[in-house]
C-alpha cells in the first residue's frame, strides 16, 4: 500500500515537474536580445525611449540593454571566452576588422538589402561598415569635430570667432593677454583624446584630400604637408602651452576639469567632437555663462573651404554566435527606420550618443530641440553633401597605425621624437597594414 | 584502527592506502591549482611564442616576439621605471611602517584606533584613492594651488602631467595606501617580542633608538624579509594606481612592464608580444624568489 502511495507520489511529482518544463518552454517563445553599452548611458532614459517602445512593438522580442564598466575591455574578453551578447558595441571601425578576421561577427549585407539599409543610412556611414566585401557594422552615433567656445567670453572680449590660422591665433595671444586660456583640453581618463588633436591638425593644415590620399595610399605620411601640419600642433600645444596654459596640464585635466574651465570662462574655446553638446548644456547650465560652436578654423590654403570630419562614434555588430540573428536584425531595422525617434533617444545625451545617421532634416528634430545643436545637423549635411569631408583617426585608421598616431605624438611633443621620425613610422605601419590587409574602407571623394 | 591491521591487508598495500589517503585530501587544492595557475602558465608560455591576437587562431612565430621585446626601447623604459618603483617602496614605506609600528607599540591605548586608521586606506578601493589624489594634486583645485596662494609654490604644478615626476607622483599615492599594511604587520611581528629583551637592554642603558636597533629589528627580521620579498614580487605586477592616474604617461614616463602589457594585449591587439612581457614579469617574480630560496639555504633565518 505504502508502495503504491510512494509511485503516486512520484508520478505527480513528474507532472508537476513537466508542467513546469512546459512554462519555461512558453517564456522561452520570447527570444531575448542582449545589448552591452557603455556604463555613462542614462539607463532610466534608454528604457523609456529605446527598450520599452521596441519591446511593446515586438510582443515576441524582449530588448535587454545593459550597461557595462570599461564596455570595450569587457565585451572583448567576452567575445573571446564565446560569452559575448547578442549586439556588439565597439567604439570604432578598426575593432570591427579584427572581430571579423576571428569569425566573430555576423554578415548583414542581406539583412542591408531586404530591409534597404543602404538609402537609411547617410552613404559615408554605410559604407564605413562594409569590410571584404560585407556588411559588418551599423554606426550607433555619428559625429565630427567643432571648435567649442564661450560666447559669453567672446562677447565680453569684442572677439570674433576664428575662421583661419591667423585670426585663431590673433584671438590667442587676446585670450592670453585677458589672462585666459585660449583652449582648454585634457587626456585624463582616456589618452586616445590625443588622436582628436592630431587628427583636426592634419585635416586643417594637410588638408582632407592630401590626408584621403595618404589614406588610400597616394601619399606618404612622410610629406611636408603632414609634417607641417604635426608641427605646428606641436607649436600650439607644447611651445605655447595654449590647451590648458601648458603642455603638463593638458596630461592632468579630465572632462570635468576642462569642462569647467571652459563654462566658467577660464579658457575660451575647445576643440572636441560632437559629443561635446552634451557636456556644453550640462557645465553651462550651471555656470550660467553661454556657449556655442562653430567650425573648427582652416589652418592652411591646402585645407580649402572649412569641412566637417565623418566620424562613427560607436558602432552595432551582430554575435556570430547569437542564436537569433533575425530578433537581433529586427532591432537594428527598428533603430533605422523612423529618425524622429532616433532623435527622441539622442535627446537625452544633447544629439551626441545614439545618433544613428540618418538624413535628417531640421523638421525631423523635436521642436525643444537645441537650435545650436540644429544648427550644426543642417550645417553637416549640406557641407558633407558638397563632399567637404574630413577623415577622423578613429573611423578611418587601422587599430597598429591608430595607435602609434595619438601614443607617439606625446613623444613628439615632448621633443623625444622629432616630427620626421614620427611620420616615418606611421608611413611604415600604414605599409605594414597594408600589406596585412588591414585597411578599412574610404568613402570614395 | 590502521589500515595495515585489516585482515588480509599487505603492508606494501597498507602504506599504498594511506598515502593514497593523504593525496585525496590534498587532490581538491592541486586540481584548483592545475586549473588556475598551472594550465593558464603554461598557455601564457605558449602564446608568447605566437601571434595570437586574442580572438583569431594563433600561429607559431618561434622567438619572434623575443626578439622584438629585446629590440624594444618601451618595454626597456618600463623595466626600468619597475626598477625604480621596486626601490621606492624597498625604502620609505617599509621606513615608514617600521617607525609607525615602533611608534604604536608603545602606545597601550588606543591602539586599535590608531591601527584601522592606518589600515583604512589599504582596504578602500584604488579606484577610489586614485580619484581622491587626483583631485588633491589637481592644478587647478588641488592643494598645490591653495598652498600657491599662501606662498608655498613647491606643489604647485602638474605632479601626473610632468614626465620627471609622474612615476614618483603616483607611486606616493600607491604607498600611501600600502604603509598602513606594513604598519599591521610590523606591529603584529614587534607584539610577540619578549619584553625582557628590552627591560634587558634598559638594564644595559640602551637608547630607544639602541633597543629599536638591537632588540625589535632582529627580532621581526622574518617579517621584514617577507615583507620585502612580497614588495619585489608585487612590483612587478603592479597595475592600478598607474592604469587610472597616467595611463603609463605622458610619453611613457610613468610606464611599467604590466600597462605596457596591456598596452600590447587590449589597444594592439597583440597578445601573443604581451604574453612575452608576462613572461619577462614571470621570470622577474622567479629570480626574486630564487634568491630567497638560496638565502635560506645558506642559512638566513627568513
Amino acid at each position: 500500500m505504502k508502495t503504491r502511495r510512494l509511485s503516486v507520489l512520484v508520478a505527480l511529482l513528474i507532472l508537476a515537474f513537466g508542467m513546469l518544463g512546459s512554462a519555461a518552454v512558453a517564456q522561452g517563445d520570447v527570444v531575448i536580445v542582449n545589448w552591452w553599452t557603455e556604463d555613462y548611458i542614462d539607463l532610466d532614459q534608454i528604457n523609456e525611449t529605446l527598450v520599452n517602445p521596441f519591446n511593446a512593438e515586438h510582443p515576441g522580442i524582449q530588448l535587454v540593454i545593459t550597461p557595462q564598466t570599461e564596455l570595450n575591455n569587457t565585451l572583448r574578453t567576452a567575445l573571446a571566452s564565446g560569452e559575448a551578447p547578442d549586439i556588439l558595441q565597439t567604439p570604432g571601425a578598426s575593432f570591427i576588422a579584427e572581430f571579423l578576421k576571428s569569425g566573430l561577427i555576423y554578415d548583414l549585407s542581406a539583412a542591408a538589402a531586404e530591409f534597404g539599409w543602404e538609402e537609411k543610412l547617410l552613404p559615408w556611414a554605410y559604407q564605413s561598415g562594409i569590410l571584404e566585401g560585407g556588411l559588418y557594422s551599423i554606426p550607433l552615433t555619428y559625429e565630427s569635430m567643432i571648435l567649442l567656445y564661450n560666447k559669453t567670453v567672446f562677447e565680453a572680449n569684442g572677439w570674433t570667432v576664428p575662421t583661419n590660422l591667423a585670426e585663431f591665433e590673433a584671438v590667442a595671444e587676446a585670450a592670453l593677454a585677458a589672462g585666459i586660456n585660449p583652449l582648454t583640453y585634457g587626456n585624463v581618463g582616456w589618452q586616445p583624446t590625443n588622436e582628436h588633436l592630431v587628427g583636426i591638425y592634419l585635416n586643417n593644415v594637410a588638408g582632407p584630400e592630401n590626408v584621403y590620399k595618404a589614406l588610400i595610399g597616394e601619399k606618404s605620411w612622410t610629406d611636408p604637408e603632414f609634417a607641417e601640419a604635426i608641427s605646428l600642433l606641436k607649436t600650439h600645444i607644447a611651445d605655447n602651452g595654449w590647451f590648458g596654459g601648458s603642455l603638463e596640464t593638458y596630461f592632468s585635466l579630465g572632462w570635468d576639469d576642462f569642462w569647467a574651465e571652459l563654462s566658467n570662462g577660464q579658457a575660451a574655446m575647445m576643440m572636441i567632437g560632437t559629443w561635446g553638446f552634451r557636456g556644453a548644456n550640462e557645465f553651462f547650465d550651471e555656470s550660467g555663462q553661454v556657449w556655442d560652436w562653430a567650425p573648427l578654423p582652416v589652418f592652411s590654403e591646402n585645407a580649402g573651404a572649412y569641412n566637417y570630419e565623418l566620424a562613427t562614434g560607436s558602432t552595432l555588430s551582430v554575435n556570430a554566435e547569437t542564436a537569433n540573428p533575425d530578433a537581433v536584425i529586427t532591432v537594428l531595422d527598428w533603430l533605422m527606420s523612423d529618425p524622429a525617434r532616433v532623435l527622441t533617444i539622442a535627446s537625452g545625451y544633447g544629439y551626441g550618443e545614439f545618433m544613428i545617421p540618418l538624413a535628417f532634416t531640421a523638421e525631423d528634430f523635436p521642436a525643444d530641440a537645441d537650435p545650436r545643436i540644429v544648427r550644426f545637423f543642417a550645417d553637416f549635411a549640406a557641407v558633407t553633401g558638397e563632399g567637404r569631408v574630413g577623415y577622423t583617426t578613429w573611423t578611418f585608421w587601422p587599430a597598429d597605425p591608430n595607435v602609434h598616431l595619438w601614443e607617439a605624438v606625446e613623444k613628439v611633443w615632448f621633443d623625444e621624437l622629432s616630427v620626421e621620425d614620427y611620420l616615418a613610422e606611421h608611413q611604415a605601419l600604414w605599409e605594414q597594414a597594408r600589406a596585412d590587409g588591414a585597411t578599412l574602407p574610404i568613402p570614395a571623394r | 584502527m590502521t589500515y595495515s591491521s585489516q585482515a588480509g591487508t599487505s603492508p606494501r598495500a597498507a602504506k599504498w592506502l594511506r598515502a593514497l589517503g593523504r593525496w585525496a585530501f590534498v587532490l581538491p587544492v592541486l586540481l584548483l591549482n592545475l586549473v588556475v595557475v598551472v594550465i593558464p602558465s603554461v598557455a601564457g608560455l605558449a602564446v608568447a611564442f605566437t601571434d595570437w591576437t586574442g580572438y583569431n587562431v594563433p600561429s607559431f612565430v618561434g622567438l619572434q616576439n623575443f626578439q622584438r621585446l629585446f629590440q624594444d626601447g618601451v618595454f626597456f623604459l618600463a623595466l626600468k621605471n619597475n626598477l625604480v618603483w621596486t626601490v621606492m617602496f624597498l625604502t620609505a614605506p617599509i621606513f615608514v611602517g617600521l617607525m609607525g609600528a615602533y611608534i604604536l607599540s608603545t602606545i597601550k591605548r588606543g591602539q586599535m584606533v590608531f591601527r584601522v586608521i592606518y589600515f583604512i586606506p589599504y582596504v578602500v578601493a584604488s579606484v577610489v584613492n586614485t580619484q581622491m589624489w587626483r583631485q588633491l594634486l589637481n592644478p587647478r583645485v588641488g592643494i598645490g594651488p591653495l598652498l600657491a596662494e599662501r606662498g608655498i609654490t613647491f606643489l604647485d604644478f602638474p605632479i601626473f602631467g610632468t614626465r620627471e615626476t609622474a612615476l614618483f607622483g603616483v607611486a606616493f599615492v600607491d604607498a600611501w595606501h600600502f604603509w598602513g599594511f606594513l604598519v599591521v604587520l610590523y606591529l603584529s611581528a614587534m607584539s610577540s617580542v619578549d619584553v625582557e629583551l628590552y627591560e634587558v637592554a634598559r638594564l644595559d642603558g640602551a637608547s630607544r633608538f639602541q633597543q629599536f636597533r638591537f632588540v625589535t629589528l632582529p627580532s621581526i627580521r622574518p617579517t621584514l624579509v617577507f615583507t620585502i620579498l612580497m614588495i619585489i614580487i608585487w612590483s612587478s605586477t603592479t597595475f592600478d594606481y598607474v592604469y587610472m592616474l597616467t595611463s603609463g604617461g605622458p610619453a611613457n614616463a610613468s610606464e611599467l612592464m604590466s600597462t605596457y602589457l596591456y598596452d600590447n594585449a587590449f589597444n594592439r591587439f597583440d597578445a601573443g608580444y604581451a604574453a612575452t612581457i608576462g613572461m619577462m614579469m614571470s621570470l622577474w617574480v622567479a629570480l626574486a624568489v630564487a634568491g630567497f630560496v638560496y638565502l635560506r639555504r645558506r642559512g638566513w633565518e627568513i
